[in-house]
């Protein structure tokens, strides 16, 4: 018993021994173990340590494909300029290099300086080819949408973008072009002719109720007390009537404002996730597969 | 025989006696008794009691708001679920506009307060869990709106 047991503990050490010798044998923090690590950690979308692991690689070697995955790292995490610097520091001999600058435009067009994107857009693009050219342009063309300026004729428009993109781009287009805002005149107007209806108009239906309720019991308990000859009565009524016929109508038009103003934020939030699923129409290189 | 085991006992009780003081804990801070209290954080809006002097209008404002907070609604509770509440909305109102627009957007206010079902999910709440409403979203202006989405909670008023 006790001799298969020595047996079985001396074999148990062959049986459950490492089996990555080659790891064991090589300098964990040799250059390729590093890179392993890095692409690992930039994979598992931990980009603040896939950043440090390649900024340890950088400091051994230069590599453009690492400064590219470090901008981008930078970029994931919201540290944009950073990202800036780094996409900016890669030079023209890379094969890296029109798409990191396309990178650091798209990186304007992100932190939200649509008008300066667009500057620098016509700048860049009438000083000199650019490389990723149709996504950038496709970039420029969506950037009307988020700013005041006059839109471009529809076909001219749509036409910026790939096939698979023009349904979803054409009813942007139409949206911003005939923007479905209301007008805060008509809400008062409606609301002074009933008490209510402008905010029912603004699509506060159960405000627009209340409002209705509170002017007319306010008016009844008004010509209720003037009829009982409570005079003073009467009058705090009158003037709580008065305050809710004036306060609604006045209050139906800055309703109004109010609903344009969340219709416009879920516009703009609709075209940043569209956006962003289209990567900014960008090219994607795909390091993970 | 006894004797060697007399002396064992009352060394090992010696030993246990003392052991307690050589293997004590000295991480007091760590250890120490936490303070710890449960009762909700004060979120309640702080009132401002203080006069204007220099422009009459406020002052007579600020007065009869001061007198409504003093005798009426810090004896009532906070029971206002707006943040700011509707007194304080109204001084607010007048003041960012004038005391005609600041009547009028106090009187809708009033109004959208007595509405019990309109609220939730209506308005984003603030960290105490009042609907935030400030008078910068009614004073028709529309570059003054800052819309916040209901889903929000607002933590910087």
């Amino acid at each position: 018993m006790k001799n298969l047991f020595f047996i079985i503990l001396i074999f148990s050490s062959i049986i459950f021994s490492q089996e990555n010798n080659q790891l064991v044998n090589d300098n964990l923090f040799s250059l390729p173990n590093i890179k392993k690590f890095a692409d690992y950690l930039f994979c598992q979308k931990d980009y603040l340590r896939a950043a440090n692991e390649y900024e340890r690689i950088l400091n051994l070697v230069q590599n453009d494909t690492i400064e590219y995955k470090i901008a981008l790292s930078y970029l994931e995490m919201g540290n944009f300029n950073e990202a800036s610097t780094r996409f900016n520091s890669i030079t023209e001999s890379s094969s890296f290099y029109k798409s990191a600058q396309a990178q650091s435009l798209k990186l304007v067009f992100q932190i939200g300086d649509i008008v300066k994107f667009r500057s620098q857009y016509l700048y860049i693009n009438s000083n000199r080819a650019y490389l990723d050219s149709a996504g950038l342009a496709s970039l420029y063309m969506f950037s009307f949408l988020l700013t005041e300026e006059s839109l471009p004729n529809e076909d001219e428009f749509v036409n910026a973008f790939q096939i698979a993109e023009k349904n979803k781009i054409r009813n942007f287009y139409e949206w911003k072009k005939d923007f479905p805002e209301k007008s805060p005149l008509k809400a008062a107007i409606f609301s002074a002719i009933i008490p209510g209806a402008g905010k029912i108009y603004a699509d506060e239906y159960s405000d627009g109720i209340y409002a209705f309720i509170a002017t007319l019991a306010a008016g009844y308990l008004t010509y209720d007390n003037f009829k009982a000859g409570h005079d003073f009565r009467g009058w705090i009524f009158s003037g709580l009537a008065v305050g809710f016929y004036a306060g609604n109508i006045y209050g139906s038009a800055a309703a109004v404002q109010i609903y344009n103003a969340h219709i416009r934020f879920d516009f703009v939030n609709e075209l940043k996730a569209f956006l962003e699923d289209k990567n900014y129409f960008l090219q994607v290189f795909n390091f993970c597969n | 025989m006894n004797n060697n085991h007399f002396i064992f006992k009352i060394t090992l009780a010696f030993i246990l006696s003392f052991s307690f003081k050589t293997i004590a804990q000295t991480d007091w801070i760590k250890w120490n008794k936490a303070d710890y209290t449960y009762r909700i954080n004060n979120l309640v809006e702080k009132r401002n009691y203080s006069f204007d002097f220099n422009n009459p209008g406020r002052f007579l404002l600020k007065s009869l708001a001061n007198a409504y907070w003093f005798f009426i609604s810090d004896v009532d509770g906070d029971n206002c679920s707006f943040n700011p509440t509707c007194s304080n909305f109204f001084i607010l109102s007048v003041e960012k506009t004038n005391i005609v627009q600041g009547t009028l957007m106090f009187f809708d206010r009033f109004i959208r307060d007595m509405n019990i079902f309109g609220k939730v999910n209506h308005y984003p709440r603030v960290l105490n869990g009042h609907f935030y409403d400030p008078p910068s979203l009614y004073i028709l202006d529309s570059d003054s709106i800052n819309y916040i989405p209901p889903s929000v909670v607002v933590k910087n008023e």
